[in-house]
């Protein structure tokens, strides 16, 4: 039979004590089990690659919790002979059940043999047959290994179930030299970058692009960050080029939240207005298919590959001392905590400038801010205190869902009224156009009352309260 | 989790074989099992090979925190487990009678395993008692084996009267039981209890030979006739439920 893991890029079912195997041998069965878990088993006609493959139901719901929009992908496939044998008592009933694997292949890494081994499995309510089965084959001088064969299998071919996680920073030292620092912390942003880039020109799932946009949006705070720290030659270039493949990412974002978010959006209107609504989501569909596409391009680039090349070739290289700017030695705590001041108060002063009747495109910025202040929270955070950081952030966090819900809105209701000529033109009938109406009514309403509740977030965020965890924050590493 | 109570005011309907046959096809479409043999005879224990024995008998089981979790038993199939049944269950009333809250005590035995398992089956016994009204407050839907007879439909009629004056009540998805297909008369009854008995479930279970095996087996039909028209028939009553309780 033929056993593959399958897991997350990110290892969610790892994470979460979960083991997810696919068994082919007569037919295709899929096992979700774990220490201490009781194993479901599922047969299926073919290989599930997102939730929607598996039929609805509680085990499709249990992965559901976990994965979300993640892509489940084969993390190691392995062929092997299996032979099952029970210990049976008096009554026939099984109580402890010994497995064989023999034959055991990594496919596609011939290089890696496999010894045969012995999985003595527990049948809960009778440990006392197993304990007694694992003493039998000591005894007669069978070795005790802590991994199982597939978890054996997957050690030896250097594959890490946990999968692979951004972190936004890397251990930091508030008295190391800034330059170093700043390299440390764009070398982990880059790793990002690469983990998730392939996966967004594949289309994976939706997160790859999400996490190579917040990699991407996270190098280019860094590197706004770095004046007098990284010499200019440097961040000119990176400046220009990470501001030309963040914004590339834009469009494709943006259609695969619009989406993602479909159903949410259109359920609220009732049945007649969702199927009315079909060839919007249709259009919306070709341009996300476009957006792709063009995104597909960029990455691919000569100009792409170049800029991460050279990027990533200044990370690597060492740091001449000569000739580098004046803030370059300076400890990292004082330079890190002038950066994020500067980008708290910029935040402050903007935000008491918006009223009721600020465009749309100010409240924009206002988002903006607030995320690169969060960016460079986030990047530093290994050297910020632990407390006042988290209590900040919350505070931080509750500023920018308002103005998360409130963009959003916004960027779908523009989105919105640029479809229409083209649906017009379509020949889309009278019930899409009324349901448009709907859409943008509800959508126009989201935004309405988040722009309402602005002032309150904002007064909550500008606050004596606020700003006394974010001195705590400043005050740890600024001298 | 789910609770789903397989219960009938009537005795010799069919209710043990149905837990069993369920719980079966739950497992094989992806859900781990509990399957809780809440009648003092143990049938549904006797199926699945288990010992009939209850550590500290009907009182503890009631009355200890943790003491379902401590007489969980794997049956063959390692999708579904058993809390089994023996004959100090038969004071099972008398126990719950003991309980601060008595109609809310089963619930709050299965409470701290719901994360465990996707369904629970409870195998009940017959009649309206105090353990049924424990089972009623568990339970989110009662699976009612319903014998094709001309008294069927005043059997639910009294369990759906019951149920209306004791709120909140499960969800009730009787369906046909034993049906011997060469009788009109049995036809014509279980046409009519689909047409007029609300959410009746269109899967009629056969009155076969096969089920009655399962004593001689002692596993679920799908085990040793598993391409048998009575296995088909648990696989789409399976359908048919999941269908209503995870729509």
């Amino acid at each position: 039979m033929t056993t593959t893991l399958v897991d997350t890029f990110d290892g969610r079912l790892h994470r979460a004590g979960l083991r997810l195997e696919l068994r082919t041998s007569e037919g295709t069965e899929l096992v979700l089990s774990g220490q201490d878990v009781v194993p479901a088993h599922l047969s299926v006609d073919a290989v599930p690659r997102v939730l929607t493959d598996l039929p609805p139901g509680p085990f499709r719901s249990r992965v559901a919790s976990l994965i979300d929009v993640r892509a489940l992908l084969p993390q190691v496939r392995v062929r092997m002979e299996r032979s099952a044998g029970v210990w049976r008592d008096g009554t026939g009933k099984t109580v402890a059940i010994a497995e064989l694997y023999e034959n055991v292949h990594i496919i596609n890494r011939p290089d890696i043999d496999r010894s045969t081994t012995i999985e003595i499995h527990e049948v809960p309510g009778y440990a006392e047959r197993t304990r007694r089965a694992r003493t039998v084959l000591r005894g007669v001088g069978l070795e005790q290994c802590g991994l199982d064969t597939l978890a054996q299998c997957a050690a030896a071919a250097d594959v890490d179930l946990a999968g692979f996680k951004a972190a936004a920073t890397v251990p930091l030292e508030p008295d190391m030299a800034a330059l170093d620092g700043i390299r440390a912390v764009l070398a982990n942003l880059e790793v990002a970058i690469a983990a998730n880039w392939q996966g967004a020109i594949d289309q994976t799932d939706t997160k790859f692009l999400h996490d190579l946009r917040i990699a991407l949006r996270r190098t280019r705070t860094v590197i706004a960050a770095s004046e007098s720290v990284v010499p200019a030659e440097v961040l000119g270039p990176a400046r220009e080029g990470f501001a030309w493949l963040a914004g590339a990412t834009g469009a494709a974002r943006d259609l695969d939240v619009y989406l993602l978010e479909w159903k949410r959006y259109t359920d609220p209107l009732g049945v007649q207005a969702a199927v009315a609504l079909e060839p919007v989501r249709d259009v919306l569909a070709r341009h996300h298919a476009d957006a792709h596409l063009g995104l597909g391009h960029v990455l691919g680039s000569e100009r792409a590959a170049a800029l991460i090349a050279e990027w990533r070739g200044w990370l690597a290289e060492p740091v001449s001392n000569e000739s580098l700017p004046r803030r370059a030695g300076h400890p990292l705590g004082k330079v890190a905590a002038k950066r994020i001041a500067r980008a708290h108060d910029a935040l402050i002063d903007q935000g008491r400038l918006i009223g009721p009747d600020t465009p749309a495109d100010d409240v924009h910025d206002i988002r903006k801010d607030a995320k690169k202040l969060r960016y460079l929270i986030e990047c530093f955070s290994s050297i910020l205190p632990d407390k006042p950081r988290k209590k900040y952030v919350k505070q931080l966090k509750a500023l920018q869902r308002n103005l998360g819900e409130h963009q959003d809105a916004e960027v779908h209701i523009t989105l919105l009224r640029s479809l229409t000529p083209e649906l017009d033109a379509a020949g889309a009938n009278a019930n899409t156009m009324v349901a448009i109406g709907q859409l943008t009514q509800r959508l126009e309403q989201t935004r309405v009352v988040a722009r309402a509740e602005f002032a309150e977030r904002f007064a909550d965020y500008d606050s004596p309260a606020t700003r006394r965890s974010f001195d705590a924050l400043i005050e740890a590493i600024a001298t | 989790m789910k609770v789903l109570a397989i219960y009938s005011i009537k005795g010799g309907v069919g209710k043990t074989t149905t837990a069993v046959n369920l719980a079966q096809q739950a497992a094989a479409s992806g859900s781990r099992v509990l399957l809780w043999d809440l009648d003092p005879q143990g049938a549904a224990t006797f199926f699945v090979r288990v010992k009939p024995s209850v550590k500290g008998g009907a009182d503890r089981l009631i009355r200890k925190a943790g003491s379902l979790a401590a007489n969980i038993h794997a049956t063959d199939d390692p999708a579904v487990h058993i809390v089994p049944a023996d004959f100090s269950l038969r004071h099972l009333d008398l126990a719950l009678d003991n309980t601060k809250h008595p109609t809310r005590r089963l619930a709050a035995l299965l409470e701290p395993i719901a994360d465990r398992y996707d369904v629970a089956l409870l195998d009940c016994a017959p009649g309206i008692t105090l353990t049924s009204e424990s089972v009623f407050g568990a339970a989110d839907a009662l699976i009612v084996p319903t014998i094709p007879t001309t008294l069927s439909k005043r059997t639910v009629d009294q369990l759906t009267g019951f149920l209306s004056e004791h709120p909140p009540a499960p969800m009730v998805l009787p369906f046909a039981s034993m049906l011997d297909r060469r009788k009109r008369l049995q036809r014509d009854i279980v046409a009519h209890l689909m047409a007029d008995v609300a959410g009746f479930l269109p899967t009629a279970i056969p009155n076969a030979s096969v089920i009655e095996q399962m004593g001689i087996q002692r596993s679920p039909i799908a085990d040793f006739a598993p391409n048998s028209p009575a296995t088909l028939a648990y696989r789409r009553l399976w359908a048919d439920i999941a269908a209503r309780i995870w729509s």
